[in-house]
């Protein structure tokens, strides 16, 4: 049924590349010289984290002898069983770290989110290649796949779990602009997310960013409408980030994206993190100060290292080879995942790749954004490199259905 | 072929995003790897470098035989960093101290005034069971560290806290105008402990270490960074014979009062003692807060040093003194008599009880005839030499300062022009107020040290001495810095002043009315007797004497408050003190008899001796 020589090593590679790399990181983080000043329940995460590798091959490998049509009949089963399981985790779950977002099976934390994630790709993929006249170019289709976004982020929300919820909606523009969502359209949402993005630095940046995207706008549109309405919404995003900043906002929160500002205003306090985080990474220069040798990382200045803030270990200890290094093996696994989702011949094998990508994409935009003060501090794991069982086991099964609708991809076009 | 048109132009748009934030990332990266290196290396290592001031040992006190008189003993203190310091923990900390939480909150308070990084200390003085347990918690205490410090003690069994002095906290004002000091630093605050502050501190040391984020040292993760050693402070070695102090504080217990012993020749303190006096010990490390608010009430002012501090008039301990000027300034002939009718008359009648009869300059100091010296006083009023006079006194060290290693020295009182213009108004004073100066009466004041000091004069045949408590400061084992100061010599002070004025100093020992008790077999002794006037209650009893008269080694001045007569209550305490440091013992069991049973009539004795 499937052709071995279709299978993609490379994707492979980079997936087992960058899961050795969370390996050594989350050693050195965990059971370097910082150990001592960890406690116990801490070190014991990186076996942990090499239990659940082994696991994520053997569902690898598994993955690879189901059907896709699996994946594309049970999208909507599979969606509302997790949408149920997310609502009785609000109930019965378990708070780690102020979020209620845990469901404990047989004594094991599962974070219900994380499969939650690709319940909704698959659901959403699913929708929108179901019929050939179903594409996001239609505004009801666009909006009823947004609402398959918007209640699991209601859930998140109620669980207080903010990070996992801004996954969901950076996900969504990827999903829509590849099923055909006006170029307009995508334009006016690149416009709101970085009209959004210099607003939180401050008025005025916000209002230039505007004024130029109303000039491309004009000279790419020819369209008086499109400046009016850009120049509207861009006004509504100004003003919904100084209203949220000063009304919405925990002030937690608010002291964070403060902090991103003007780390130096709190050295102490909020700003702490993005301080040591950037020193992490600028003082391990060009070679790093080598493995287990980075004083920040074992010295217990870095919060959360093996999992928010486990690029900043790897930056630390092996400089900027290493980081770059990681930088430029998910700038690979992208271009990957892109000529993937190009090359194949069924839309929902495309989307839903693309769904995938943006998942990974975003998770490495906010994680190492944050780690070297380009985004505020948002709890979000790197794939694959940080520690974390749900996580880990969730973005592999992405890597094995990828690896799936890849290696099925003739048997697609049986069925079609 | 449209289809695989918008195809491109997604997959193009896609991987422009992708690359992109590839390049903004990369560009980040070597932003902060490459070009700012030089500015987060810096501050990495910055972080996890702790300066940890290490105090140096303070130096020890021996005295002139190398006895042992102050010493440093080894305590535990815990130390906080408030900014790593979670304040939940407070009562953790309370249990295993067992010190009531609300002294732990005001010590937290008061470190974070100081500073939120840098350590200060807590707890003063823990014993090693209450360390062991703050160590084996340290893992639930960030925050919290300790220093092995060290307190005073003193094994000498003297007290000497006069001349020692104890040490307190540094005040917030010491903190701000000396750097080397941190806050719960002890300094000297009496004594030498305090004029030679600066030398037995030593400088403090700076120790490198590493620690976490949470302030928790590491020993493991060594970088080699070089430490300072702490530079032991100077050690003192006084003049004080720790054997002869602890018999003088022997002899003024239960008394008030001051009594010092000097080496006429070099001025050198051999004892000093203010009576009542306070216990050291108390005061070393942990303060005892109940003997401390104990002392500083005590009517009998135990913190005051009378030796250096207090000033009375000197009675008839000037007599001698009187003599010797009397004769430079041509106003006696010391051998020719002079008629004494129990009274002498200038405007008022002033008395005098020594018997009526001639006398030369020996025998009024014997007797202590006040006449002979009102006459004298007359004729400087008179003359209009009330200057000229009290610039000889000076030259005696009367009336300035002795420049004696010891805090809070009074300047006392040599009436001059100045003086008494500045009492009266200017020429609003006259005779009157001039005749009793030449008894040691009136505006006339002096310490004990000073009277030493100018008795001293008379001993060592015409040289000013500079009393001090410091022999040596021992930087090192090599290096020793001798305190001495050099005599000045009185250039108008002629030997043949001095002869009828020892002979009738000693008179007074061998011959006087208090011979019983100031007599030391086969030492020849010559001191003086006073009483200075007490408008306030029983007058204060003076005694001063040197001996051997031969080769004088020893100087003694004795003040005793309200003791009455200075013959039965100063007098004794100097003569067994002479005894004992020229013979090593007490001969006359019936002096310190006399000395313990002692008690100063109620009413006010005569102003004559």
């Amino acid at each position: 049924m499937f052709n071995i020589k279709e299978f993609r090593w490379s994707l492979v590679f980079l997936w087992a590349s960058l899961t050795v790399i969370g390996l050594v990181a989350i050693y050195s983080a965990t059971q370097g010289p910082v150990s001592q000043f960890l406690p116990a329940s801490i070190q014991q995460n990186f076996d942990k984290q090499v239990v659940f590798v082994a696991i994520s091959i053997a569902l690898i490998f598994i993955v690879q002898f189901i059907s896709p049509r699996f994946f594309e009949d049970g999208a909507y089963l599979f969606y509302g069983v997790t949408l149920i399981l997310m609502i009785f985790t609000l109930f019965f779950g378990v708070e780690v770290n102020g979020a209620r977002s845990w469901l404990r099976i047989g004594g094991i934390n599962f974070q219900m989110s994380e499969l939650m994630k690709v319940t909704t790709l698959l659901a959403a993929a699913n929708y929108l290649t179901s019929q050939r006249n179903v594409s996001a170019s239609n505004l009801r289709h666009s909006l009823t796949v947004t609402a398959l976004f918007i209640i699991p982020i209601g859930l998140l929300l109620l669980q207080n779990d903010t990070g996992t919820a801004l996954i969901f909606v950076g996900v969504l523009p990827f999903m829509l602009y590849w099923s055909g969502l006006p170029n307009t359209l995508t334009l006016l949402i690149v416009l709101a997310v970085l009209v959004g993005y210099m607003s939180l630095f401050n008025i005025t940046a916000g209002l230039v960013t505007l004024f130029l995207f109303l000039i491309l706008f004009f000279f790419l549109q020819r369209e008086k409408r499109m400046v009016w309405i850009g120049l509207i919404i861009g006004i509504i995003v100004i003003i919904a980030v100084e209203v949220g900043m000063e009304h919405v906002l925990r002030p937690h929160q608010k002291a964070r994206i403060e902090a991103f500002i003007n780390p130096e205003s709190d050295p102490q306090g909020a700003g702490w993190n993005v301080l040591q985080a950037k020193t992490a990474i600028g003082s391990g220069g060009i070679t790093g100060k080598g493995f287990m040798q980075g004083t920040q990382t074992q010295l217990r200045f870095l919060p959360e290292q093996w999992t928010d803030f486990i690029f900043c270990v790897i930056g630390e200890e092996f400089g900027f080879l290493g980081s770059g290094m990681v930088i430029t093996l998910f700038f690979l696994l992208f271009l990957n995942l892109v000529s993937m989702a190009t090359s194949h011949n069924h839309p929902f094998a495309q989307l839903v790749m693309i769904g995938i990508l943006s998942v990974f994409f975003i998770h490495f935009l906010i994680n190492i954004g944050s780690a070297m003060g380009l985004l505020p501090v948002i709890g979000i794991p790197l794939p694959f490199v940080s520690y974390g069982g749900s996580s880990f086991l969730v973005n592999s099964l992405l890597i094995g259905i990828v690896l799936n609708l890849n290696l099925y991809e003739r048997s697609f076009s049986i069925y079609r | 072929m449209k289809l695989d048109q918008r195809l491109q132009v997604k997959q193009i748009s896609l991987v422009s995003v992708i690359l992109l934030i590839w390049v903004v990332f990369m560009g980040r990266l070597i932003y902060l790897q490459i070009m700012e290196y030089e500015t987060y290396s810096p501050i990495s290592e910055k972080n996890s470098l702790r300066q940890i001031p290490v105090t140096a040992p303070r130096g020890l006190i021996y005295d002139r035989n190398g006895v042992i008189l102050v010493e440093n003993e080894p305590i535990f203190t815990i130390s906080i960093t408030p900014i790593n310091f979670d304040t939940l923990k407070i009562g953790l900390l309370s249990e295993l101290l067992s010190i009531p939480e609300q002294e732990i909150r005001d010590g937290v308070d008061a470190a974070k005034k100081y500073s939120w990084h840098r350590p200060s200390r807590l707890i003063k003085e823990i014993n090693f069971d209450q360390f062991s347990l703050i160590e084996e918690n340290s893992w639930q205490l960030p925050g919290i560290g300790y220093q092995i410090e060290s307190k005073r003690n003193y094994p000498s069994g003297i007290l000497a806290a006069h001349t020692i002095g104890y040490l307190r906290e540094a005040s917030p004002q010491e903190l701000m105008t000396d750097p080397q000091l941190r806050p719960g630093d002890k300094v000297g605050k009496s004594g030498i402990e305090t004029t030679y502050e600066v030398e037995l501190r030593g400088t403090p040391g700076l120790e490198m270490i590493r620690v976490n984020a949470l302030g928790q040292s590491l020993s493991t993760f060594s970088t080699g960074s070089s430490s300072l050693l702490p530079k032991h402070g100077a050690d003192l070695i006084v003049t004080i014979d720790a054997e002869l102090q602890g018999f003088l504080e022997r002899l003024m217990e239960g008394k008030k009062g001051a009594a010092v012993a000097m080496n006429p020749k070099s001025g050198e303190i051999l004892a000093l003692v203010s009576a009542p006096q306070y216990d050291l010990t108390e005061l070393a490390g942990r303060i005892n807060q109940t003997y401390w608010t104990e002392i500083n009430r005590d009517t009998l002012t135990p913190l005051f040093n009378r030796a250096v501090s207090s000033r009375q008039p000197p009675g008839s301990t000037v007599k001698p003194l009187m003599g010797i000027i009397g004769q430079q300034m041509g106003l006696i002939d010391p051998y020719k008599m002079m008629y004494n009718p129990g009274v002498y008359i200038r405007g008022r009648q002033y008395r005098d009880l020594a018997p009526p009869g001639d006398y030369d300059l020996k025998k009024s100091i014997q007797f202590s005839s006040n006449t002979y010296y009102f006459a004298m006083m007359d004729q400087i009023a008179t003359s209009r030499r009330l200057n000229e006079w009290a610039g000889y006194m000076r030259d005696f060290g009367l009336g300035v300062r002795t420049g004696v290693d010891l805090p809070a020295e009074v300047q006392g009182v040599v009436p001059d022009s100045l003086v008494m213009n500045r009492t009266f108004g200017a020429r609003r004073w006259g005779i009157g107020d001039l005749i009793n100066l030449g008894v040691g009466q009136g505006l006339f004041s002096v310490s004990p040290l000073q009277l030493a000091r100018a008795i001293s004069v008379i001993a060592n045949g015409g040289y000013r001495v500079e009393p001090h408590v410091v022999k040596f400061i021992r930087v090192n084992e090599t290096q020793w810095q001798n305190q001495t100061p050099d005599p000045v010599k009185i250039e108008w002070l002629k030997p043949k002043y001095l002869t009828p004025v020892i002979e009738g100093m000693q008179a007074v020992i061998e011959q006087g009315n208090a011979r019983y008790l100031l007599r030391i077999p086969e030492i020849a002794v010559a001191g003086k007797t006073g009483t200075a006037q007490n408008p306030t209650g029983q007058d204060h009893g003076w005694f001063t004497a040197f001996a051997p008269v031969e080769d004088p080694q020893i100087v003694v001045a004795v003040l005793m408050e309200n003791g009455g007569f200075g013959s039965v209550s100063a007098g004794p305490v100097g003569s067994l003190l002479i005894e004992y440091y020229l013979k090593g013992e007490t001969t006359r069991p019936h002096v310190l008899q006399h000395l313990k049973t002692y008690v100063p009539p109620p009413v006010k004795s005569e102003e004559v001796e």
